[in-house]
């Protein structure tokens, strides 16, 4: 038990923001493997037989999977009518309902709420050359979202995110062993001008190319792809998981991406690579929530830095387009000089911080008045 | 050699095998393209390309799982490898899972053509008249070398499996088959219930008919792609 508050302290050291970003990360992460399944179920319900597979399946993890997905969707469902003795399956309703949850991040829909990434909308309306009401419909949330509360999306749900802040304790893990990894860094722009190559190829050849190394939506076809095989494997009558059947090169692009920041540069791809990151920064530049910092209280302790994921310098106020307003640095703030405020515009640099006990100066000793003996005053005199 | 240097240089080399191995792989299988659909609604084939965003919502809204995203594991079972731009896209293979139309599920719409978020497959009804109006994936053809009942034998199951019968496919005399194209939609339950190997019935995709075959720079970077592939 203690091995596991351990851990979980090691994951989430103090309370506040950092809870609520994880449990977002991980209802995400958590969706993104349940979507998919209620489509298989959905599928099984519609036109297979979900009876005969739930028990032709009863001792093989997918039947299992698919007899929980169906009571917790029973249990949730409107009364069912009793046929014979025993409830029967609202069929009807039950399509009815699994309609409304499928996608992946890339695009989703959830409880009938359509969202898209920004992303893929600018590319779809640059590559095909029209805007369609359809997509307007899907960015009107994130879209919402992304101006007022910033690059929210990088640090509370991509998948990609949550991933390379694992692989960030992995460099921790290195460091110990003193193998200090390297950390080359670069220029930030390049996020930037690979959004605007990948925009510009989609209006000059038609075929929207970003999405193909854009993780979320790598996460979403690969995720829906291992599933997929997953689901296939118990139908083909082949014994045991094999998720490997899934892998291709786009995981491997993953993959590759989470070794070089392990061992090259520290989070590589979001500071300097990502294209959808430099999407979402550009639409958070007037966001309405920033990071302030307390001049009073700061004591310049450099700790703000040394968490930020994003490499930039809250304690010197520096934090521009690129914040993505995580929390990290106001949760590690031991003094708790930042905070989140409401403002339009980035702070001026305020200095070094004033926070430090102020350490009086060395009392300067006053020179003690020379005693004359009296001999001498008779002599001077 | 100090331990970091020999760290790195392991690193670098195994990182250049990794790379070296993908190129290889992908260089050696890459196959020509065949025959698949589009789901119903689908734009026509460059406009299809240019708006899919390769998200797989129509995929997860199929309830009969017909609507597979087209990558190389995929497209194996019919000797099939996602062209330049291709791979990620909404495909149906009639002869594994064939599109029912969503007949005899709730909605109004389509399920695929309601789910897609982009306008790359149009919203369509699901009524009668505008499955007729809207949908055209392909077109039925008849190959009457292989086909039972035009060799001696009765078959008559792909008019059995046709959502239109009597109007898009025929059963004439011994059981033998003929397609109208004013009313075949290309649903590829023909193909699916034929009991012929190879299928006697297949399904003339419509993006083969419409393709351009140049003119526009998207026509170009395939051509450019292909050729290199």
């Amino acid at each position: 038990m203690s091995a596991l508050r351990k851990a979980w302290t090691a994951l989430c050291p103090k309370p506040g923001w950092q809870w609520a970003r994880r449990g977002v990360q991980a209802a995400a992460i958590a969706l993104l493997f349940l979507l998919p399944v209620l489509a298989r179920y959905n599928n099984y319900l519609a036109s297979r037989e979900l009876d005969g597979v739930m028990e032709r399946w009863q001792d093989r993890s997918q039947g299992q999977i698919l007899a929980a997905t169906d009571q917790a969707l029973r249990a949730t469902g409107s009364e069912e009518q009793v046929f014979e003795g025993n409830p029967r399956r609202n069929r009807e309703e039950l399509q009815e309902r699994l309609a409304r949850y499928r996608g992946s991040v890339w695009s989703v829909e959830i409880a009938g709420v359509s969202m898209t990434d920004p992303l893929a909308v600018a590319e779809s309306a640059s590559a095909s050359k029209q805007l369609r009401w359809v997509l307007f419909v899907g960015l009107l949330l994130p879209l919402g979202i992304t101006l007022i509360l910033g690059r929210v999306f990088c640090s509370w749900v991509c998948p990609m995110n949550t991933l390379l802040e694992l692989t960030d304790k992995l460099r921790g893990v290195l460091k110990f062993l003193e193998l200090p990894p390297h950390n080359l860094r670069f220029w930030r722009g390049n996020k930037f001008l690979l959004l605007g190559m990948g925009i510009l190829a989609a209006l000059l050849f038609s075929v929207p190319l970003l999405g193909y190394f854009y993780p979320p939506a790598i996460f979403g076809r690969e995720i829906h792809n291992w599933v997929n095989v997953f689901f296939d494997r118990a139908e083909a009558g082949a014994p045991g998981i094999s998720w490997l059947g899934g892998l291709s090169i786009a995981s491997g692009f993953v993959l590759g991406v989470m070794v070089l920041e392990v061992f090259v540069s520290e989070r590589l791809w979001c500071r300097y690579l990502c294209p959808g990151g430099a999407l979402y920064c550009l639409l958070g530049k007037f966001r309405t929530v920033r990071v302030r910092r307390d001049v009073a209280k700061c004591t310049d302790c450099a700790d703000c830095i040394t968490v930020c994921g994003m490499g930039l310098n809250p304690m010197r106020d520096v934090t521009g387009i690129e914040c993505d307003n995580c929390a990290l640095c106001i949760t590690y703030c031991e003094p708790r000089a930042l905070s989140f405020r409401f403002d339009l515009f980035d702070p001026r640099p305020q200095g070094p911080g004033q926070g430090l006990p102020k350490v009086p100066a060395a009392p300067v000793p006053e020179p003690k008045a020379v005693e004359v003996p009296e001999r001498a005053k008779a002599v001077a005199s | 050699m100090k331990r970091r240097e020999f760290l790195r240089n392991a690193l670098t080399l195994g990182a250049s095998c990794a790379a070296g191995g993908a190129l290889m792989g992908r260089a050696g299988s890459h196959v020509a393209a065949g025959t698949f659909l589009r789901p119903p609604g689908a734009l026509n084939e460059d406009d299809f390309l240019s708006t899919c965003i390769r998200c797989g919502r129509c995929g997860d809204a199929c309830p009969n799982r017909c609507i597979t995203t087209f990558t190389r594991d995929v497209g194996k079972d019919f000797s099939l490898a996602p062209g330049p731009g291709e791979e990620g896209t909404p495909v149906i293979f009639p002869r594994r899972q064939a599109c029912m139309l969503c007949q005899g599920v709730p909605g109004e719409y389509l399920r695929c053509t309601d789910a897609c978020p982009t306008g790359a497959l149009q919203k369509i009804s699901k009524e009668y008249e505008s499955l007729q109006k809207h949908v055209e994936m392909g077109i039925a053809e008849v190959d009457h070398q292989i086909c039972h009942s035009y060799n001696g034998a009765t078959c008559g199951v792909c008019g059995r499996a046709c959502p239109f019968p009597g109007k898009a496919l025929k059963i004439g005399l011994y059981e033998r088959p003929t397609v109208n194209p004013d009313y075949c939609i290309g649903c590829g339950l023909c193909e699916r219930s034929c009991i012929k190997y190879p299928q006697a019935i297949r399904i003339v995709p419509r993006h083969k008919q419409f393709e351009s075959q140049g003119g526009t720079l998207a026509g170009l970077l395939k051509t450019l792609l292909s050729g290199t592939a």
